[in-house]
């Protein structure tokens, strides 16, 4: 049996430290169920210093990152209002930073089902995902990812819109003016309501409540792409606006 | 150009069309040409010859938009080919097993001129009075080159890997699209196998258009009313395997749909 606190204590002083570990799968082999209870874990420790839920956030929703990692079904990970990013956020207090467009909603009010989740929502924003991935070179199996959190470091969203049709918005991420990245969201497995759904199935089944506020992030419609320091970030979205961050 | 150059390019202008009659993919035709002049030199032997035998040029397609397939190809520039009447296909029909050599689709953005575009520079202000409107397109792109092992001289000369193509059939004014943030998926059995969207091609697909335009008017071939252009794909190609049926949506223009005939038995 895998020892929750001890690899919960390496992945909580990575994110601290902002240092690489080695996987934690290397020395000390685990299933993706006590996988989710060191991510439990870690989020209870920020908890314990003050941080309060946000959100979750979905991982592998593209077909190419299934298939990739081997996987037939989403992961997820749980924000913290430690993780919102208003205008700037310090690359140095990361490990090695990535950056993705997401589609972002806003719930607003208590989520009784997954059926029921849609009917929820208050707001659907464009957003973006700060990625880092605490372990070293980005590099993780499917257990090590769910217990660091699917990679999660932080996040931000643009002014929200009345709930609408989100399956083929099209999506650009800038950096520094210039075009990283094109796509539609349809690439957040077909459709970004879908993805929605599968964050309140998660969320019954492991017993949490996304609750009035609560962010959930669909996934990403594109690659993510290094985030350099010093940097200017801009996602828009058709009919969505943009939402931007800078890099110290 | 020398002697020499004339006949390997008919050289290679042949080999192609061998590539076409006999429906097997041919060698690369890189030992015989080399630079883009030459290759659309070969590209213009195969366009003269297919005139004479009474195609109708209908329009022409643009190539290598995007960032990643250029420094795939190792070029910084957009390619063209031409479109002939005949490889048109109605939205929803099934493309005939062996019509395309090995093809692959993408979405793409179709703009329909009702304007002639021959000036040697031309603005995005001609290009939008030019433009009557746009369609949602699927290309099939193909290649007579041998496991599509291409160069850009390879890609030029065979027609830039032109198959055939399928255009939306509700026309949509420009002012009434975003065409550099309009999302773009392609599904196969309702599984999205591509998605993208307009800035993926050149930045807008107007781009790729200016420079087609100004590029035709050079080469004295210029775009006329009635043509249609595609503009370059929105998102990674995909594979065509027999039996697929392809539907490809691009968000505010519409949906379009192509078919691929099973093998036969």
């Amino acid at each position: 049996m895998a020892d929750i606190a001890k690899l919960a204590d390496a992945l909580d002083a990575a994110v601290r430290d902002a240092r690489a570990i080695p996987k934690l799968t290397e020395r000390d082999p685990f299933d993706v169920a006590t996988a989710y209870l060191v991510q439990r874990e870690v989020i209870d420790r920020r908890k314990a210093r003050g941080e309060r839920l946000a959100g979750v956030k979905m991982g592998f929703t593209s077909r190419a990152k299934m298939v990739q990692m081997g996987v037939d079904d989403v992961i997820w990970g749980l924000l913290t209002d430690a993780m919102v990013v208003e205008s700037t956020v310090d690359a140095s207090a990361l490990i090695h930073p990535r950056i993705e467009p997401e589609i972002a909603f806003l719930i607003g009010r208590e989520v009784r089902s997954p059926a029921d989740a849609g009917a929820a929502v208050a707001g659907v924003a464009v957003g973006f995902e700060v990625l880092d991935s605490r372990y070293e070179d980005f590099k993780f199996t499917l257990p090590d990812v769910i217990a660091d959190n699917a990679s999660a470091a932080g996040f931000g969203f643009g002014s929200w819109h009345p709930p609408r049709d989100l399956a083929n918005v099209g999506l650009i991420m800038e950096i520094d003016g210039r075009v990283a990245q094109t796509g539609s969201s349809a690439a957040i497995l077909g459709d970004p309501w879908r993805s929605l759904r599968a964050a309140a199935r998660l969320a019954q089944e492991a017993g949490i409540a996304l609750e009035p506020g609560h962010v959930v992030l669909a996934g990403a419609a594109t690659a993510a792409v290094p985030l350099p320091a010093g940097a200017h970030v801009r996602v828009t979205g058709a009919g969505l606006g943009s939402v931007e961050v800078t890099t110290r | 150009m020398t002697e020499t150059a004339i006949s390997t390019i008919d050289a290679a202008a042949e080999r192609i069309l061998g590539a076409y009659a006999s429906g097997v993919p041919c060698a690369p035709v890189r030992d015989l040409i080399t630079t883009a002049d030459e290759a659309y030199a070969v590209q213009e032997r195969l366009t003269e010859r297919w005139l004479a035998d009474g195609r109708r040029l209908a329009g022409r397609k643009i190539g290598l938009t995007s960032k990643a397939v250029q420094s795939q190809l190792g070029v910084d520039s957009p390619d063209f080919g031409m479109l002939f009447a005949d490889m048109a296909v109605p939205d929803g029909a099934e493309i005939p097993a062996g019509a395309v050599m090995q093809a692959k689709a993408e979405a793409e953005v179709a703009l329909v001129l009702e304007h002639d575009l021959v000036h040697e520079r031309h603005t995005v202000a001609d290009l939008i009075r030019a433009t009557a409107f746009a369609l949602p397109a699927i290309e099939v792109v193909g290649s007579r080159i041998r496991d599509w092992d291409i160069t850009l001289a390879d890609t030029v000369a065979d027609n830039a890997s032109c198959g055939m193509y399928v255009l939306g059939n509700r026309p949509v004014a420009l002012a009434d699209v975003d065409l550099r943030l309009c999302g773009m998926v392609v599904e196969r059995r309702g599984e999205q196998v591509s998605t993208g969207t307009g800035a993926a091609c050149l930045g807008h697909p107007l781009n790729a258009a200016l420079w087609l335009a100004d590029t035709l008017a050079r080469l004295g071939r210029p775009l006329r009313a009635g043509d249609t252009v595609l503009t370059g794909a929105l998102g990674p190609m995909v594979a065509a395997v027999p039996g697929d049926v392809l539907e490809a949506r691009v968000d505010g223009l519409g949906d379009v749909r192509v078919a691929f005939a099973a093998e036969e038995e």
